[in-house]
Protein backbone atom coordinates (compact mmCIF):
# COMPACT_ATOMS: atom_id res chain seq x y z
CA UNK A 1 0.00 0.00 0.00
CA UNK A 2 1.17 3.20 -0.91
CA UNK A 3 1.95 5.49 2.02
CA UNK A 4 1.92 9.66 1.78
CA UNK A 5 4.77 11.62 3.54
CA UNK A 6 3.21 14.49 5.07
CA UNK A 7 6.64 16.10 6.57
CA UNK A 8 9.84 15.21 5.78
CA UNK A 9 13.18 16.92 7.65
CA UNK A 10 16.23 16.24 5.99
CA UNK A 11 19.62 17.04 7.57
CA UNK A 12 18.46 19.98 9.26
CA UNK A 13 20.88 22.14 11.33
CA UNK A 14 20.32 24.93 13.83
CA UNK A 15 22.74 26.67 16.09
CA UNK A 16 22.09 29.88 18.23
CA UNK A 17 26.11 31.85 18.41
CA UNK A 18 27.73 28.73 19.63
CA UNK A 19 25.07 26.35 21.21
CA UNK A 20 24.55 24.08 19.18
CA UNK A 21 20.35 23.26 18.88
CA UNK A 22 19.71 20.80 16.23
CA UNK A 23 22.37 18.89 15.16
CA UNK A 24 22.12 17.21 11.28
CA UNK A 25 18.86 15.86 12.43
CA UNK A 26 16.58 14.06 9.48
CA UNK A 27 12.89 12.29 9.81
CA UNK A 28 9.96 11.94 8.37
CA UNK A 29 6.47 11.58 9.18
CA UNK A 30 3.79 9.21 7.41
CA UNK A 31 -0.09 9.94 6.88
CA UNK A 32 -2.10 9.06 10.28
CA UNK A 33 1.28 8.36 12.22
CA UNK A 34 2.04 9.74 15.33
CA UNK A 35 5.32 10.64 16.18
CA UNK A 36 6.62 10.83 19.46
CA UNK A 37 9.65 13.68 20.23
CA UNK A 38 11.00 12.78 23.42
CA UNK A 39 14.22 14.31 25.00
CA UNK A 40 15.54 16.36 28.18
CA UNK A 41 14.72 19.95 28.63
CA UNK A 42 17.25 21.85 25.76
CA UNK A 43 17.50 18.91 23.59
CA UNK A 44 16.12 20.70 20.58
CA UNK A 45 12.67 19.21 20.68
CA UNK A 46 10.69 22.95 20.60
CA UNK A 47 13.22 24.42 18.22
CA UNK A 48 12.61 21.84 15.93
CA UNK A 49 8.47 22.29 15.45
CA UNK A 50 9.77 26.04 15.16
CA UNK A 51 11.67 25.60 11.95
CA UNK A 52 8.72 23.28 10.78
CA UNK A 53 6.37 26.39 11.72
CA UNK A 54 8.69 28.71 9.86
CA UNK A 55 9.34 30.95 13.16
CA UNK A 56 12.76 29.92 13.18
CA UNK A 57 15.63 30.17 10.05
CA UNK A 58 17.56 26.45 9.87
CA UNK A 59 21.17 27.69 9.37
CA UNK A 60 20.84 23.95 7.00
CA UNK A 61 19.06 21.36 5.87
CA UNK A 62 15.43 20.96 3.92
CA UNK A 63 11.99 21.14 5.25
CA UNK A 64 8.62 20.02 3.35
CA UNK A 65 5.14 19.19 4.33
CA UNK A 66 3.35 17.44 1.99
CA UNK A 67 6.02 17.62 -0.39
CA UNK A 68 6.18 21.66 -0.12
CA UNK A 69 9.38 23.69 0.63
CA UNK A 70 7.29 25.59 4.23
CA UNK A 71 9.64 29.11 2.92
CA UNK A 72 7.68 28.65 -0.43
CA UNK A 73 3.69 29.50 -0.25
CA UNK A 74 3.90 28.96 3.78
CA UNK A 75 0.50 30.64 3.33
CA UNK A 76 -1.40 27.32 1.79
CA UNK A 77 0.31 24.91 3.25
CA UNK A 78 -0.28 26.03 7.11
CA UNK A 79 -4.18 26.26 5.91
CA UNK A 80 -3.53 22.21 6.80
CA UNK A 81 -1.49 22.45 9.61
CA UNK A 82 -1.92 23.19 13.40
CA UNK A 83 -0.34 23.33 16.47
CA UNK A 84 -0.66 23.91 20.10
CA UNK A 85 1.95 24.28 22.95
CA UNK A 86 0.75 24.48 26.71
CA UNK A 87 3.71 27.66 26.80
CA UNK A 88 1.12 29.86 24.76
CA UNK A 89 -2.08 30.81 25.36
CA UNK A 90 -5.67 32.22 23.66
CA UNK A 91 -5.95 35.60 24.50
CA UNK A 92 -7.04 35.80 28.47
CA UNK A 93 -9.77 38.38 27.83
CA UNK A 94 -11.21 36.88 25.32
CA UNK A 95 -14.07 34.18 25.56
CA UNK A 96 -13.14 30.81 24.23
CA UNK A 97 -16.10 30.51 21.75
CA UNK A 98 -14.33 34.03 20.25
CA UNK A 99 -11.18 33.17 20.67
CA UNK A 100 -12.34 30.12 18.62
CA UNK A 101 -13.73 32.39 16.03
CA UNK A 102 -10.42 34.64 15.50
CA UNK A 103 -8.67 31.50 14.79
CA UNK A 104 -11.39 29.66 12.54
CA UNK A 105 -11.00 33.12 10.50
CA UNK A 106 -6.90 32.81 10.32
CA UNK A 107 -7.01 29.00 9.40
CA UNK A 108 -10.50 30.02 6.95
CA UNK A 109 -12.27 27.09 8.18
CA UNK A 110 -15.59 26.60 6.25
CA UNK A 111 -18.61 26.08 8.54
CA UNK A 112 -16.83 27.46 10.98
CA UNK A 113 -19.33 28.15 14.21
CA UNK A 114 -20.35 24.83 13.33
CA UNK A 115 -16.90 23.24 13.83
CA UNK A 116 -16.50 25.16 17.01
CA UNK A 117 -19.93 23.71 18.48
CA UNK A 118 -18.76 20.62 17.73
CA UNK A 119 -15.22 20.72 19.03
CA UNK A 120 -16.33 22.03 22.25
CA UNK A 121 -18.94 18.83 22.44
CA UNK A 122 -16.03 16.37 21.97
CA UNK A 123 -14.15 18.24 24.48
CA UNK A 124 -16.82 19.03 26.90
CA UNK A 125 -16.55 22.39 27.16
CA UNK A 126 -19.95 23.91 25.25
CA UNK A 127 -21.12 25.05 28.69
CA UNK A 128 -18.11 27.07 29.21
CA UNK A 129 -18.15 28.67 25.73
CA UNK A 130 -18.61 32.17 27.24
CA UNK A 131 -16.31 32.08 29.65
CA UNK A 132 -13.09 34.08 29.69
CA UNK A 133 -10.34 31.75 29.08
CA UNK A 134 -8.51 33.25 32.18
CA UNK A 135 -11.30 31.79 34.19
CA UNK A 136 -10.29 28.46 33.24
CA UNK A 137 -8.06 25.72 34.97
CA UNK A 138 -4.97 24.58 33.39
CA UNK A 139 -6.59 21.45 32.79
CA UNK A 140 -9.18 23.58 30.66
CA UNK A 141 -7.13 25.82 28.92
CA UNK A 142 -5.18 23.21 27.34
CA UNK A 143 -8.30 21.86 26.16
CA UNK A 144 -9.30 24.87 24.81
CA UNK A 145 -5.87 24.89 22.70
CA UNK A 146 -6.64 21.61 21.63
CA UNK A 147 -9.89 23.08 20.48
CA UNK A 148 -7.81 25.75 18.20
CA UNK A 149 -5.64 23.33 17.28
CA UNK A 150 -8.33 21.07 15.43
CA UNK A 151 -10.52 23.32 14.00
CA UNK A 152 -9.25 23.47 10.54
CA UNK A 153 -9.10 19.38 10.27
CA UNK A 154 -5.23 19.51 10.04
CA UNK A 155 -3.90 16.97 8.11
CA UNK A 156 -0.46 17.88 10.26
CA UNK A 157 -0.66 18.66 13.85
CA UNK A 158 2.12 19.95 15.96
CA UNK A 159 2.06 19.57 19.96
CA UNK A 160 5.09 21.19 21.35
CA UNK A 161 4.58 19.66 25.09
CA UNK A 162 0.92 20.29 25.02
CA UNK A 163 0.24 18.86 28.17
CA UNK A 164 3.17 20.35 30.36
CA UNK A 165 2.75 20.78 33.73
CA UNK A 166 -0.40 19.39 34.11
CA UNK A 167 -1.53 16.39 36.46
CA UNK A 168 -2.21 12.98 35.23
CA UNK A 169 -5.60 12.90 35.39
CA UNK A 170 -5.61 15.93 32.77
CA UNK A 171 -2.93 14.70 30.44
CA UNK A 172 -4.91 10.84 30.51
CA UNK A 173 -8.05 12.59 29.41
CA UNK A 174 -6.48 14.90 26.64
CA UNK A 175 -4.08 12.01 25.14
CA UNK A 176 -7.44 10.23 24.94
CA UNK A 177 -9.22 12.67 23.17
CA UNK A 178 -6.41 13.59 20.98
CA UNK A 179 -6.15 10.21 20.10
CA UNK A 180 -10.02 9.86 19.33
CA UNK A 181 -9.81 13.00 16.81
CA UNK A 182 -6.56 11.31 15.04
CA UNK A 183 -8.18 8.35 14.31
CA UNK A 184 -11.18 9.57 13.32
CA UNK A 185 -10.01 12.54 11.31
CA UNK A 186 -7.06 11.11 10.21
CA UNK A 187 -4.85 13.50 11.07
CA UNK A 188 -1.10 13.06 11.46
CA UNK A 189 0.50 14.26 14.51
CA UNK A 190 4.39 15.12 15.84
CA UNK A 191 4.07 15.21 19.78
CA UNK A 192 6.77 16.13 21.74
CA UNK A 193 7.20 15.45 25.30
CA UNK A 194 9.71 14.84 27.91
CA UNK A 195 7.10 12.60 29.57
CA UNK A 196 8.00 8.91 28.45
CA UNK A 197 4.60 7.74 29.65
CA UNK A 198 3.04 10.44 27.44
CA UNK A 199 4.83 9.52 24.86
CA UNK A 200 3.92 5.92 25.13
CA UNK A 201 0.54 6.28 25.51
CA UNK A 202 -0.42 8.27 22.19
CA UNK A 203 3.06 7.39 20.16
CA UNK A 204 3.44 4.63 17.82
CA UNK A 205 6.70 5.56 16.75
CA UNK A 206 9.35 7.60 19.24
CA UNK A 207 12.70 9.34 18.31
CA UNK A 208 14.48 10.20 21.41
CA UNK A 209 16.46 13.70 21.05
CA UNK A 210 19.45 14.64 23.28
CA UNK A 211 21.72 17.89 22.50
CA UNK A 212 20.05 18.55 19.39
CA UNK A 213 20.73 14.86 17.72
CA UNK A 214 18.59 12.33 17.36
CA UNK A 215 19.93 9.34 19.63
CA UNK A 216 17.40 6.48 19.81
CA UNK A 217 14.83 5.64 17.17
CA UNK A 218 12.01 2.98 17.12
CA UNK A 219 8.82 1.85 19.18
CA UNK A 220 8.52 2.68 22.90
CA UNK A 221 8.66 -1.06 23.21
CA UNK A 222 11.92 -1.21 20.86
CA UNK A 223 13.70 1.52 22.93
CA UNK A 224 13.07 -0.28 26.53
CA UNK A 225 13.99 -3.53 25.00
CA UNK A 226 17.19 -1.38 24.11
CA UNK A 227 18.13 -0.50 27.56
CA UNK A 228 17.41 -3.41 29.03
CA UNK A 229 20.13 -5.52 27.26
CA UNK A 230 22.07 -2.50 27.88
CA UNK A 231 21.52 -2.22 31.60
CA UNK A 232 21.26 -6.17 32.13
CA UNK A 233 17.93 -5.59 34.70
CA UNK A 234 14.52 -4.58 33.15
CA UNK A 235 14.10 -0.92 33.39
CA UNK A 236 10.93 0.94 33.73
CA UNK A 237 9.76 3.90 31.79
CA UNK A 238 11.82 6.29 33.91
CA UNK A 239 14.61 4.50 33.88
CA UNK A 240 14.55 4.08 29.91
CA UNK A 241 14.49 8.07 29.49
CA UNK A 242 17.06 8.66 31.89
CA UNK A 243 19.59 5.89 30.39
CA UNK A 244 19.34 7.66 27.13
CA UNK A 245 19.29 11.58 28.38
CA UNK A 246 22.50 10.85 30.22
CA UNK A 247 23.79 8.59 27.65
CA UNK A 248 25.66 11.10 25.74
CA UNK A 249 27.11 13.17 28.71
CA UNK A 250 28.76 10.20 30.11
CA UNK A 251 32.47 10.07 29.04
CA UNK A 252 33.52 7.21 26.45
CA UNK B 1 -3.13 39.52 0.80
CA UNK B 2 -6.16 37.65 2.30
CA UNK B 3 -8.92 40.09 3.59
CA UNK B 4 -10.09 36.98 5.76
CA UNK B 5 -7.06 36.65 7.82
CA UNK B 6 -6.98 40.32 8.10
CA UNK B 7 -10.36 40.38 8.92
CA UNK B 8 -9.70 37.75 12.13
CA UNK B 9 -7.26 40.43 13.34
CA UNK B 10 -8.96 43.33 13.52
CA UNK B 11 -12.22 41.00 14.79
CA UNK B 12 -10.02 40.04 17.79
CA UNK B 13 -9.24 43.40 18.73
CA UNK B 14 -12.79 44.54 18.81
CA UNK B 15 -13.59 41.61 21.08
CA UNK B 16 -10.41 43.06 22.93
CA UNK B 17 -11.69 46.23 22.67
CA UNK B 18 -15.24 45.10 23.86
CA UNK B 19 -13.70 43.07 27.10
CA UNK B 20 -11.18 45.83 28.39
CA UNK B 21 -12.11 49.06 29.09
CA UNK B 22 -8.63 50.72 29.61
CA UNK B 23 -8.92 49.86 25.14
CA UNK B 24 -12.68 51.99 25.01
CA UNK B 25 -10.87 54.92 27.07
CA UNK B 26 -8.43 55.09 24.57
CA UNK B 27 -10.59 55.28 21.94
CA UNK B 28 -13.01 57.73 23.30
CA UNK B 29 -12.23 59.49 27.08
CA UNK B 30 -8.82 59.80 26.63
CA UNK B 31 -9.17 62.17 23.01
CA UNK B 32 -12.25 63.69 24.54
CA UNK B 33 -10.55 64.69 27.78
CA UNK B 34 -7.47 66.37 25.81
CA UNK B 35 -9.84 68.09 23.85
CA UNK B 36 -11.65 69.45 26.91
CA UNK B 37 -8.06 70.63 28.46
CA UNK B 38 -6.91 72.13 25.45
CA UNK B 39 -10.48 73.34 24.43
CA UNK B 40 -10.05 75.40 27.39
CA UNK B 41 -6.64 76.74 27.29
CA UNK B 42 -7.43 77.72 23.83
CA UNK B 43 -10.21 79.43 24.34
CA UNK B 44 -8.45 81.67 27.39
CA UNK B 45 -5.55 81.84 24.49
CA UNK B 46 -8.12 83.81 22.20
CA UNK B 47 -9.55 86.66 24.60
CA UNK B 48 -6.04 87.30 24.46
CA UNK B 49 -4.58 86.79 21.51
CA UNK B 50 -6.15 86.48 17.93
CA UNK B 51 -8.88 84.92 16.61
CA UNK B 52 -7.17 81.80 14.60
CA UNK B 53 -5.60 80.66 17.45
CA UNK B 54 -7.75 78.77 18.98
CA UNK B 55 -8.64 77.40 15.69
CA UNK B 56 -4.77 76.93 15.75
CA UNK B 57 -4.84 74.89 18.63
CA UNK B 58 -7.86 73.08 18.52
CA UNK B 59 -7.19 71.73 14.76
CA UNK B 60 -3.86 71.04 15.94
CA UNK B 61 -4.66 69.09 18.95
CA UNK B 62 -7.64 67.02 17.37
CA UNK B 63 -5.06 66.12 14.47
CA UNK B 64 -2.05 65.32 16.38
CA UNK B 65 -4.54 62.67 18.00
CA UNK B 66 -4.25 60.66 14.87
CA UNK B 67 -0.96 60.98 14.61
CA UNK B 68 -0.10 60.03 18.21
CA UNK B 69 -3.23 57.47 18.74
CA UNK B 70 -2.14 55.51 15.58
CA UNK B 71 0.96 55.29 16.05
CA UNK B 72 1.18 53.78 19.55
CA UNK B 73 -1.68 51.57 19.06
CA UNK B 74 0.05 49.78 16.05
CA UNK B 75 2.66 49.15 18.61
CA UNK B 76 0.53 48.47 21.61
CA UNK B 77 -1.89 46.39 19.94
CA UNK B 78 1.55 44.26 18.85
CA UNK B 79 2.20 43.97 22.28
CA UNK B 80 -1.08 42.57 23.45
CA UNK B 81 -0.73 39.97 21.56
CA UNK B 82 2.84 39.27 23.06
CA UNK B 83 1.36 40.39 26.77
CA UNK B 84 -1.47 37.66 25.90
CA UNK B 85 1.36 34.75 25.17
CA UNK B 86 -0.67 34.44 22.10
CA UNK B 87 2.00 36.12 18.92
CA UNK B 88 3.04 32.75 18.21
CA UNK B 89 -0.45 30.76 17.92
CA UNK B 90 -1.39 33.95 15.60
CA UNK B 91 2.38 33.20 13.82
CA UNK B 92 2.41 29.53 13.66
CA UNK B 93 -0.98 29.94 11.57
CA UNK B 94 -1.42 30.82 8.08
CA UNK B 95 -1.06 34.63 8.34
CA UNK B 96 1.84 36.32 6.68
CA UNK B 97 2.90 39.27 8.37
CA UNK B 98 1.53 41.86 5.93
CA UNK B 99 -1.53 40.75 6.82
CA UNK B 100 -0.93 40.69 10.05
CA UNK B 101 0.03 44.24 10.08
CA UNK B 102 -3.28 44.73 7.46
CA UNK B 103 -4.85 44.18 10.57
CA UNK B 104 -3.52 46.20 13.18
CA UNK B 105 -3.30 49.50 10.65
CA UNK B 106 -7.16 48.73 10.15
CA UNK B 107 -8.18 48.30 13.42
CA UNK B 108 -6.25 51.50 14.66
CA UNK B 109 -8.31 53.53 11.69
CA UNK B 110 -11.68 52.07 12.76
CA UNK B 111 -10.77 53.28 16.30
CA UNK B 112 -8.98 56.29 15.29
CA UNK B 113 -12.91 57.79 13.24
CA UNK B 114 -14.05 56.58 16.15
CA UNK B 115 -12.15 58.76 18.00
CA UNK B 116 -12.41 61.63 15.60
CA UNK B 117 -15.97 61.46 15.36
CA UNK B 118 -16.50 61.97 19.29
CA UNK B 119 -13.79 65.10 18.93
CA UNK B 120 -15.39 66.44 16.16
CA UNK B 121 -18.74 66.59 17.71
CA UNK B 122 -17.08 67.87 21.56
CA UNK B 123 -15.37 70.56 19.26
CA UNK B 124 -18.49 71.80 17.92
CA UNK B 125 -20.44 71.54 20.96
CA UNK B 126 -18.03 73.24 22.94
CA UNK B 127 -15.96 75.39 21.98
CA UNK B 128 -18.06 76.17 18.58
CA UNK B 129 -15.09 74.90 16.40
CA UNK B 130 -15.74 73.12 13.98
CA UNK B 131 -12.96 70.92 11.93
CA UNK B 132 -14.71 70.48 9.05
CA UNK B 133 -14.25 74.08 7.73
CA UNK B 134 -10.94 72.86 6.46
CA UNK B 135 -13.28 71.30 3.89
CA UNK B 136 -12.25 68.71 1.65
CA UNK B 137 -8.43 69.70 2.57
CA UNK B 138 -8.92 67.95 5.85
CA UNK B 139 -9.44 64.40 4.33
CA UNK B 140 -5.56 64.83 2.85
CA UNK B 141 -4.38 65.81 5.77
CA UNK B 142 -5.47 63.46 7.80
CA UNK B 143 -3.96 60.89 5.22
CA UNK B 144 -1.06 61.99 5.14
CA UNK B 145 -0.93 62.30 9.08
CA UNK B 146 -2.45 58.52 9.20
CA UNK B 147 0.45 57.36 6.51
CA UNK B 148 3.06 58.68 9.11
CA UNK B 149 1.62 57.23 11.62
CA UNK B 150 1.40 53.73 10.40
CA UNK B 151 4.95 54.17 9.24
CA UNK B 152 6.00 55.25 12.84
CA UNK B 153 3.97 52.02 14.47
CA UNK B 154 6.06 49.85 11.95
CA UNK B 155 9.08 51.18 13.31
CA UNK B 156 7.50 50.52 16.84
CA UNK B 157 6.64 47.09 16.61
CA UNK B 158 10.81 46.59 14.37
CA UNK B 159 11.82 47.77 17.53
CA UNK B 160 9.74 45.20 19.80
CA UNK B 161 10.61 42.17 17.21
CA UNK B 162 14.54 43.06 17.44
CA UNK B 163 14.14 44.46 21.66
CA UNK B 164 11.84 42.52 22.68
CA UNK B 165 8.40 43.04 24.97
CA UNK B 166 10.80 45.27 27.54
CA UNK B 167 11.44 47.88 25.03
CA UNK B 168 7.26 48.32 25.14
CA UNK B 169 6.59 51.03 27.22
CA UNK B 170 8.38 53.43 24.28
CA UNK B 171 5.47 52.46 22.58
CA UNK B 172 3.89 55.15 24.49
CA UNK B 173 6.66 57.55 24.62
CA UNK B 174 7.96 57.67 21.03
CA UNK B 175 5.11 60.08 19.23
CA UNK B 176 6.76 62.48 22.27
CA UNK B 177 9.99 62.65 20.72
CA UNK B 178 8.42 63.66 17.59
CA UNK B 179 5.99 66.70 18.49
CA UNK B 180 8.62 69.53 19.53
CA UNK B 181 9.65 69.02 16.06
CA UNK B 182 6.12 68.69 14.60
CA UNK B 183 5.16 72.19 14.77
CA UNK B 184 1.05 70.91 16.06
CA UNK B 185 0.65 74.42 18.17
CA UNK B 186 3.06 76.99 16.78
CA UNK B 187 4.41 77.61 13.01
CA UNK B 188 7.94 75.54 12.75
CA UNK B 189 9.35 79.75 11.90
CA UNK B 190 9.40 80.00 15.74
CA UNK B 191 11.51 76.75 16.63
CA UNK B 192 15.57 77.64 16.20
CA UNK B 193 17.07 77.25 12.90
CA UNK B 194 18.79 73.13 13.83
CA UNK B 195 15.22 72.69 14.65
CA UNK B 196 13.12 74.14 11.73
CA UNK B 197 15.86 71.69 9.57
CA UNK B 198 14.46 69.13 11.72
CA UNK B 199 11.26 70.01 11.31
CA UNK B 200 11.15 69.90 7.43
CA UNK B 201 12.72 66.48 7.22
CA UNK B 202 9.06 65.64 9.10
CA UNK B 203 5.93 64.86 7.36
CA UNK B 204 3.49 66.30 9.84
CA UNK B 205 5.46 69.56 10.04
CA UNK B 206 4.22 70.10 6.80
CA UNK B 207 0.47 68.99 7.64
CA UNK B 208 0.24 71.13 10.45
CA UNK B 209 1.55 74.10 8.25
CA UNK B 210 -0.79 73.24 5.93
CA UNK B 211 -3.78 73.09 8.59
CA UNK B 212 -2.37 76.56 9.56
CA UNK B 213 -2.40 77.64 5.93
CA UNK B 214 -6.33 76.64 5.35
CA UNK B 215 -7.58 78.26 8.39
CA UNK B 216 -6.05 81.49 7.81
CA UNK B 217 -6.74 82.04 4.20
CA UNK B 218 -9.34 79.17 3.81
CA UNK B 219 -7.22 77.79 0.52
CA UNK B 220 -5.53 74.26 0.78
CA UNK B 221 -1.92 74.40 0.78
CA UNK B 222 -1.06 72.04 -2.12
CA UNK B 223 2.75 72.76 -1.78
CA UNK B 224 2.93 71.69 2.14
CA UNK B 225 0.93 68.37 1.02
CA UNK B 226 2.70 66.97 -1.86
CA UNK B 227 6.29 67.76 0.17
CA UNK B 228 4.21 65.77 2.96
CA UNK B 229 3.44 62.64 0.65
CA UNK B 230 6.78 62.76 -0.53
CA UNK B 231 8.36 62.24 2.66
CA UNK B 232 5.85 59.77 3.98
CA UNK B 233 6.70 58.03 0.73
CA UNK B 234 10.15 57.99 1.66
CA UNK B 235 9.24 56.89 5.53
CA UNK B 236 6.82 54.52 4.84
CA UNK B 237 9.25 52.49 2.37
CA UNK B 238 12.46 53.26 4.85
CA UNK B 239 10.08 51.60 8.10
CA UNK B 240 8.70 48.52 5.99
CA UNK B 241 12.44 47.84 5.03
CA UNK B 242 13.13 47.81 8.16
CA UNK B 243 10.60 45.58 9.14
CA UNK B 244 11.23 43.37 6.60
CA UNK B 245 15.27 43.37 7.37
CA UNK B 246 14.75 42.70 11.59
CA UNK B 247 11.98 40.09 10.73
CA UNK B 248 14.07 38.35 8.70
CA UNK B 249 16.74 38.33 11.57
CA UNK B 250 14.67 37.52 13.94
CA UNK B 251 13.56 34.96 12.45
CA UNK B 252 17.09 33.83 11.70
CA UNK B 253 18.70 34.62 15.60
CA UNK B 254 15.15 32.58 17.00
CA UNK B 255 14.00 35.82 18.76
CA UNK B 256 10.94 35.65 17.13
CA UNK B 257 9.79 32.79 19.36
CA UNK B 258 11.64 34.17 22.40
CA UNK B 259 9.13 37.52 22.42
CA UNK B 260 6.77 36.15 25.01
Amino acid sequence: MDTKVILEVKNLRKSFNSFTAIDDISFSLEEGEILGFLGPNGAGKSTTIYCILGLVAPDEGDIRIFGKNIFKGRSEIFKDVNYASAEFNLPWNLSIWENLLVYAKLYEVPEAKKRITELLEIFEMSHLKDQATRDLSTGLRARANLCKALLNKPRLLLLDEPMASMDPDVVDKGINLIKQIQKEEGITVLYTSHNMWEIEEIAGEVIFLNHGKIIAQGSPLELTQKVLKLEGSEPNLRDVFIHLARSQDEPK
Amino acid sequence: MNLNRVYAIILRHIFLTMHQMERFFDVIISPVLVLILWGFLATYVQNIQSQTLAAFLLGGMILWVVFEKVSTDIGVNFMFDIWDKNVINVLASPITFVEYLAGLVTISFIKILIALTSMWLMAGIFYNFQITTLGFGLSLLWINLFIFAVSFGIFNISLILRYGHSIGPLTWILPFFVQPFAAVFYPVSILPPVFQKIAYLLPISHVFEGMRFTLRTGQFDYGSFWVAVLLNVIYLSGSVALFAFTLKKVIRSGRLVKLI
